[in-house]
């Protein structure tokens, strides 16, 4: 994805995240594409979190894709780690553009139910966003780690949201 | 789980009921479910666990030991949560149901559960 798509995407983008950060009390959360190209993300404080966490989510999702196919289980919907403390869920979504996945962290103030609930609105809400509605470039090799790390930069800069 | 699946389709048979549910209660999601057409099971299955474990919380803040049950009503019918820390029993009823009816069932099956 170019620079200027990300840009107008991630425009675009912060209000279904906002509204999905609050309706289902998850306390961090991540968007990205199947690259773990960063298009969006709310409670990190580390741009190496950031990177690690879209890192390991598209090695998952590439994982658990390879592991559905071998196991004729089709698609796969979500996966879920539950935790002693916090719990992980992380599921690929559909968008006119392409396929993303969202990871979203979260503690006893929220349950699998109510962020599987929101998941399904927020990914409704996500393809509907203009800057979603058609193919987009792919970056090529030389630029993509240039555009992860801008953006990565980008999003840590701003101010951290209610 | 035969059970579980037996007591659910054992709730949904009462009349007025539209739907009986036994839900994981940490995770907001049904284990069985017994729903007629047009009933959001999971939906309804989160935000029960969470409208439990909140009114849970209040309850034991204010010093009254545990939560027996839940009841909302509402104009187009009523929803009936119980049961414990690890499993609720949920059922959606009809405005004009037996509710008191319904509650004793819903609690009984909870306790068989736990």
């Amino acid at each position: 994805m170019k620079r200027a798509d990300v840009d107008q995407l991630r425009t675009q983008i912060q209000e279904p995240m906002r509204w999905f950060v609050r309706e289902a009390r998850v306390r961090t959360t991540l968007l990205v594409n199947r690259s773990g190209q960063v298009l969006a993300q709310h409670g990190f404080t580390s741009s190496y979190d950031v990177a690690n966490v879209a890192a390991l989510a598209a090695a998952t999702h590439s994982s658990a894709h390879a592991l559905a196919e071998l196991t004729g289980s089709g698609r796969w919907m979500h996966l879920h780690h539950a935790g002693h403390r916090r719990q992980l869920f992380l599921a690929p979504f559909d968008t006119p553009a392409e396929q993303l996945i969202l990871v979203a962290i979260f503690d006893d103030e929220s349950t699998l139910g109510l962020v599987q609930l929101f998941f399904d609105r927020f990914s409704a809400m996500v393809a509907e966003i203009p800057a979603l509605q058609a193919t987009l470039d792919r970056s090529d090799a030389d630029s993509f780690e240039a555009d992860l790390e801008a953006g990565i930069e980008r999003l840590l800069s701003e101010p951290p949201e209610g | 789980m035969s059970d579980v699946k037996q007591v659910t389709l054992e709730l949904s048979r009462i009349p007025g009921v539209r739907g009986a549910m036994v839900v994981d209660a940490q995770a907001g999601v049904p284990v069985t479910a017994e729903l007629a057409n047009g009933v959001p099971g999971p939906a309804i299955a989160a935000f029960a666990s969470a409208l439990f474990r909140r009114s849970g919380q209040a309850i034991r803040s204010a010093g009254y030991g545990a939560l027996g049950a839940v009841q909302l009503e509402a104009e187009a019918g009523d929803v009936v949560v119980t049961g414990n820390d690890m499993l609720l029993v949920v059922v959606v009823a009809e405005p004009d149901a037996q509710i008191g009816l319904i509650r004793m069932q819903a609690q009984n099956v909870a306790e068989e559960l736990a």
